[in-house]
């Protein structure tokens, strides 16, 4: 009888921190995607996550805008990094008829913002206005292309110095309006989970976190400007040197489990746990990490997949100082994109074994 | 559940005084509906409490008649916008869509004419609410993640309808069918009306805020010169405009007719745009109009 109970009860214990840990994480989320934080400019998301940490968590803020948290001493450092940063645009000039030339923050498709709204961050608040649509289109049906060549912001001026006289300046940020969305069962959508999935897993990591378990320093990095060139981790890796034994990259696995996707590579379907992402563009793990992680995962009956995707990770920065880079994720639907669909339960693995990898290895 | 609370504000907030129902807040509201061609009764219901004297027809035009007498008059503001209907459901739980309603047509210089090719791109990776049997429904249409085109030939094609699967987080054909979605049920872009400068926009905003200039022009309880039918028409993007000619048919004759429409900026986009000042002044035409003026 106790055979059969003692299993039983383990399996309802886990099932009961499964469906903890993924309300956490979905209070979470509806507390960071709101938030507006273009490469660059990722001050607003820095403050939530600070305010997102257990009260003992002693945070700083480095000249690169990489929010650090350290816990534990001794023994070889390891580094979590997850980015702050977002997709969008910023404004290059503003045009005589008031309207705003705007440059591509990060890789995405430029027609998912075409004719739609748009909100420009100025420090007096945002600026409601709108993508206007393609001017014209070819004389030719067969040269109309997918992609518009350029995009501009209309924020309802006839005036350059209208458009000042809201705030907007060269160098604003624009983004369109976003928000936290549940849809059927445990998932949910919005834009730009990535990577503040990866910002709240580690975040829960944090909280749930043994300290005194911790054999050596553990540095939770929030880092900047990820999507366009890795800059903030850069500046990281460049500050520890050779000092970390390993840096965990936490980043979207960009999954094909989609219905528009090739399903060669990186089919690994949304709500089957998080994933070590071994190889992708930037970086490879190397084999005997990856089953160290699947090992632990197994220890502690973690929900783990392996798989390949494209795109680079923060980890690739600390590479040439000769610290291992694991990269892990959550897969993701319909990346850079305002459609961007995750499942909360992986959301909570990920943050299981960013805990368990940091108490353990 | 969902559908029912939705109506039910709008019909508290339709029923509040005019006073609390300024253009404004009049026009942001209709600019919120949704009236996929075809599927318009949610708010034609809508119409109905807002209008206790109207009376809707079998194809569902709201129509309110003012005065009597001759001349015998129309007025009539199309209601209906482009939109989907629920096609099919996949294995997965995906929902695929087949147009409702005709978007412009566009002519190339070859002489060939297509309908605006880009209207069905607007779904790429967008938010849309399904209406189904239990509520509305969020969703996603899906699109291909940028990071697994890099490497890989990719057509420059505009996306398509055919291209549009909606994601409503359901995994099965099953739950989708749980969740209340079903053949038919209608699709459209989620509505988020913004207020920019002087302007509003929103999707089908121009067709919409012309039925609030209508709208408010007959809750200003205006003088009236002979009989006047005020019909906010449905199915005015399906071939021969049935909605307006089932009016004229079961209403008229009428000796004078006249459409409320508003000039609108980046048509047949989710940021088409019109001018509030333009809406007030078709109220104000509007009144002038039923009043006898030409």
């Amino acid at each position: 009888m106790k055979r059969v109970l003692i299993p039983l009860v383990l399996l309802a214990a886990s099932a009961a921190h499964a469906q903890s840990t993924t309300a956490e994480a979905d209070s979470i989320l509806a507390r960071l995607i709101p938030a507006y934080g273009v490469s660059g400019s990722e001050g607003p998301v820095r403050e939530i996550v600070k305010s997102l940490l257990p009260s003992w968590a002693r945070t700083e803020t480095d000249t690169a805008g990489n929010l650090w948290l350290r816990v534990g001493s001794g023994g070889t450092p390891v580094v979590y990094v997850a980015h702050l940063d977002e997709i969008g645009f910023r404004v290059d000039s503003i045009r005589d008829d008031g309207s705003l030339v705007v440059r591509q923050q990060g890789g995405f498709f430029l027609s998912l913002f075409e004719g739609k709204p748009a909100l420009v961050h100025t420090p007096k608040g945002d600026v409601p206005g709108v993508f206007p649509p393609r001017d014209s289109l070819p004389a030719d049906p067969l040269a109309l292309t997918h992609q518009p060549e350029r995009l501009r912001v209309d924020v309802g001026t006839s005036t350059r110095a209208a458009t000042e006289a809201l705030g907007v300046t060269a160098g604003s940020t624009v983004t369109s309006p976003k928000s936290y969305q549940r849809l059927a069962g445990t998932r949910a959508t919005g834009r730009s989970f990535d990577d503040r999935v990866g910002d709240a897993s580690l975040i829960l990591a944090v909280r749930h976190l043994d300290r005194s378990r911790l054999t050596h320093e553990v540095i939770f990095l929030w880092s900047t400007r990820e999507e366009t060139g890795l800059f903030g981790a850069g500046a990281a890796a460049r500050s520890l040197g050779t000092a970390p034994a390993r840096v965990y990259a936490i980043d979207t696995f960009v999954s094909s489990d989609a219905p528009l996707d090739p399903k060669n590579f990186a089919d690994q379907p949304i709500g089957q746990g998080a994933v070590v992402r071994a190889l992708d563009n930037s970086s490879v793990t190397p084999p005997a990490l990856v089953d160290s992680v699947l090992a632990i995962a197994s220890a502690r009956h973690i929900p783990m997949q392996v798989g390949t995707t494209n795109g680079g990770n923060d980890g690739s920065m600390f590479v040439p100082f000769g610290v291992a880079d694991v990269a892990m994720g959550w897969p993701l639907r319909y990346s850079h994109s305002p459609a961007e669909v995750i499942d909360l339960k992986d959301v909570a693995t990920l943050a299981d074994i960013i805990q368990a990898t940091a108490e353990v290895w | 559940m969902r559908s029912i609370s939705a109506l039910a504000v709008l019909a508290v907030a339709c029923s509040a005084p005019l006073a609390a129902q300024s253009l404004d807040s009049l026009t942001v509201r209709f600019a919120g509906f949704t009236t996929v061609s075809g599927y318009e009764q949610q708010v034609t219901d809508s119409l109905m409490m807002l209008f206790p004297r109207a009376t809707r027809d079998r194809l569902g035009d709201v129509s309110v008649t003012l005065g009597s007498g001759s001349p015998r008059r129309l007025v009539a503001c199309p209601l209906d916008e482009v939109g989907y209907a629920v096609g099919g459901i996949t294995s997965e739980g995906y929902l695929t869509l087949h147009r409702t309603g005709r978007p412009s047509v566009i002519r190339f210089r070859d002489s060939s004419r297509v309908v605006n090719p880009l209207f069905d791109q607007q779904l790429e990776g967008q938010r849309v609410t399904v209406f189904g049997v239990l509520g509305s429904l969020p969703g996603v249409v899906g699109v291909r993640s940028v990071h697994l085109t890099r490497g890989r030939p990719t057509s420059d094609a505009p996306f398509t309808a055919d291209d549009a699967y909606v994601d409503i987080g359901a995994q099965s054909a099953a739950e989708a069918a749980s969740l209340g979605a079903r053949m038919l049920s209608p699709v459209a872009l989620a509505k988020h009306p913004i207020r920019y400068g002087d302007d509003l926009a929103a999707p089908a905003v121009g067709r919409h805020a012309a039925c609030a200039a209508l709208a408010a022009a007959l809750l200003s309880h205006p003088k009236v010169s002979g009989s006047v039918v005020a019909s906010f028409t449905v199915q005015g993007l399906q071939g021969g405009n049935p909605g307006f000619s089932s009016v004229v048919a079961l209403r008229g004759p009428f000796a004078e007719t006249l459409t409320a429409s508003l000039p609108v900026k980046y048509r047949e986009t989710a940021a088409e745009t019109v001018m509030m000042t333009d809406v007030q002044a078709l109220e104000e035409r509007l009144v002038k109009w039923i009043g006898g003026a030409k």
